[in-house]
């Protein structure tokens, strides 16, 4: 968990244009191999979104936590 | 003597310097403050106008006017070296221009905004036409009149970008044209877009995917552009589609500016990490950040500046005048999306609220053009 490199933390729970997967694909697309991106949403439905982003991307997520009524998650990149 | 330095004199700039002119006055009349604004061009350039442009709607002098004539007579201008930053020092509170001047401040501005990478993506400056510059508007402008038929590609090549709602605008614009002028039949439009759907916020998507879907656009996503083969005309995703296009328009990556890397203060994209409610550059409470330049997750577009500029102009005549209280930002953004050539609808939205787009019609298509021929005169002298 210490190890992680989180190259951009998002909080995505207010309205964006590029939505929470736009702002994190962004992000990523930035991030250096086994560098993470954090992102913070407001709603389970995004966080499955999150997910199923990260698993066709081929990248990880390496903690998913609900906090607060919010949820953190912390997608590495792999390639 | 205190001074107010704004780096950038584009929308946001120019805006928040009028503002802030009007709330300090009396201090600048009485010789205790300054307000100036730097740019490296003597030019205002009002992109949304480019958008107009590139479907004939707009003449390209509409889109720009001398940087002068659009600012309060009490802020200072400077232009050229002497208005180009080259680097700014907020540990020292500097600020420094090409002709090697050192400006201090006691309070920033930054508005240095977004600016297209047309050599990020491998032969993308050869293929493709863009309606995000003036010339490539005017280019792409040509094209399109001389459109005869076949395959249109529009192609998102990365998020964020500056006016997100603009490749919504240009398809729905290409399609309605190409009606109008009774070749729709032997024109296929294609929209790739790098994540599912055609936009970021569901309502608004959910909208659009239906007006697609009804005008027989071909939606391709999740397409995140690798590359464009001018030669053969065909782009590649990094998912592995190939598509061939007879005229590609595409929207190029962003980033902000090249000072605010040389400055060390972004990060890899030049995106200024800011307080999305004080409008404060994060740790400094003597840089407030704005428009484009922010990473604030929310839109990049001119009426966030606008909506911005109220509370950034109001913190900095608390923070110059020593008394008052602070305002914050709550999100605000307004945006026509045209949906044709002669209909549109709009997004209203802020942190908590999100947007629900009215029917398209041509009464928002007036406001449209009314807003654009009104920024001149209304907007950018801040009489509202
Ligand atoms: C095709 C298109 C359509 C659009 N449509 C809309 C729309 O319908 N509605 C809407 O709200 N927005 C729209 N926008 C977006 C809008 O134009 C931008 O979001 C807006 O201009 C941002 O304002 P800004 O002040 O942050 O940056 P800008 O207006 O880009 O100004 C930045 C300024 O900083 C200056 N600068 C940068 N670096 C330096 C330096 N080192 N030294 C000195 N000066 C520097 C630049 O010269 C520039 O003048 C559109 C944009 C485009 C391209």
């Amino acid at each position: 968990m210490s190890s992680l490199k989180v190259y951009k933390s998002i909080d995505a729970t207010s309205s964006s244009c590029s939505g929470p997967i736009g702002e994190l694909s962004g992000a990523m697309n930035d991030a250096l191999p086994s560098e993470c991106v954090e992102i913070i949403v407001g709603d389970p439905a995004t966080r499955d979104d999150v997910r199923v982003w990260a698993a066709k991307t081929g990248n990880r997520v390496v903690v998913d936590k609900e906090e607060q009524g919010k949820f953190r998650i912390i997608v590495e990149k792999v390639k | 003597m205190k001074n107010v330095l704004v780096a950038g004199g584009g929308i946001g700039g120019t805006i928040v310097a009028n503002r802030i002119a009007q709330k300090l006055g009396e201090e600048i009349s009485r010789g205790e403050v300054t307000v100036s604004v730097f740019d490296r061009s003597e030019h205002h350039y009002y992109q949304p106008g480019f958008l107009l442009v590139s479907m004939g709607v707009m003449e390209p002098k509409e889109t720009s006017l001398p940087e002068r004539e659009v600012l309060d007579r009490r802020v200072k201008l400077y232009t050229g070296d002497k208005g180009t930053i080259t680097k700014i020092n907020v540990g020292d509170r500097q600020l420094i221009t090409a002709d090697g001047v050192i400006h201090r401040y006691d309070v920033l501005v930054l508005a240095t905004g977004s600016h297209i990478q047309m050599d990020e993506v491998p032969g993308f400056s050869q293929g493709a036409e863009t309606f995000f510059s003036l010339d490539g508007a005017r280019k792409m402008l040509r094209a399109v009149q001389s459109f005869t038929g076949g395959d249109i590609v529009v192609d998102v090549a990365l998020l964020p970008h500056k006016c997100p709602v603009a490749p919504l605008e240009i398809t729905l614009m290409l399609d309605d044209y190409f009606r109008k002028k009774g070749i729709r039949d032997k024109v296929n439009i294609h929209y790739c877009y790098p994540i599912q759907g055609v936009f970021g916020i569901p309502n608004v998507n959910k909208m659009m995917l239906g007006l697609f879907e009804s005008r027989g656009i071909n939606i391709h996503s999740q397409f995140t552009l690798a590359s464009v083969d001018a030669a053969n005309k065909k782009i590649v995703s990094k998912e592995g589609e190939e598509l061939r296009y007879d005229m590609l328009v595409a929207i190029p990556p962003h980033k902000g500016a090249q000072v605010i890397a040389d400055s060390g203060l972004g990060d890899r994209r030049n995106w200024v990490p800011t307080d999305k409610y004080t409008l404060r550059l994060k740790d400094h409470d003597d840089v407030y950040v704005m428009g484009d330049t922010t990473d604030i997750p929310i839109s990049k577009a001119g009426s966030t500046a606008d909506y911005e500029s109220y509370t950034v102009s109001h913190n900095v005549a608390v923070d110059i005048k020593g008394d008052g209280s602070k305002k914050t930002y709550p999100g605000s953004v307004f945006c026509y999306i045209a949906t044709g050539m002669d209909q549109a609808t709009y997004i209203k939205f802020d942190y908590n609220n999100p947007p629900t787009p009215p029917t398209p019609s041509q009464i928002h298509w007036w406001g449209k053009l009314a807003y654009n021929k009104l920024y001149w005169s209304i907007h950018a002298r801040t009489l509202i």
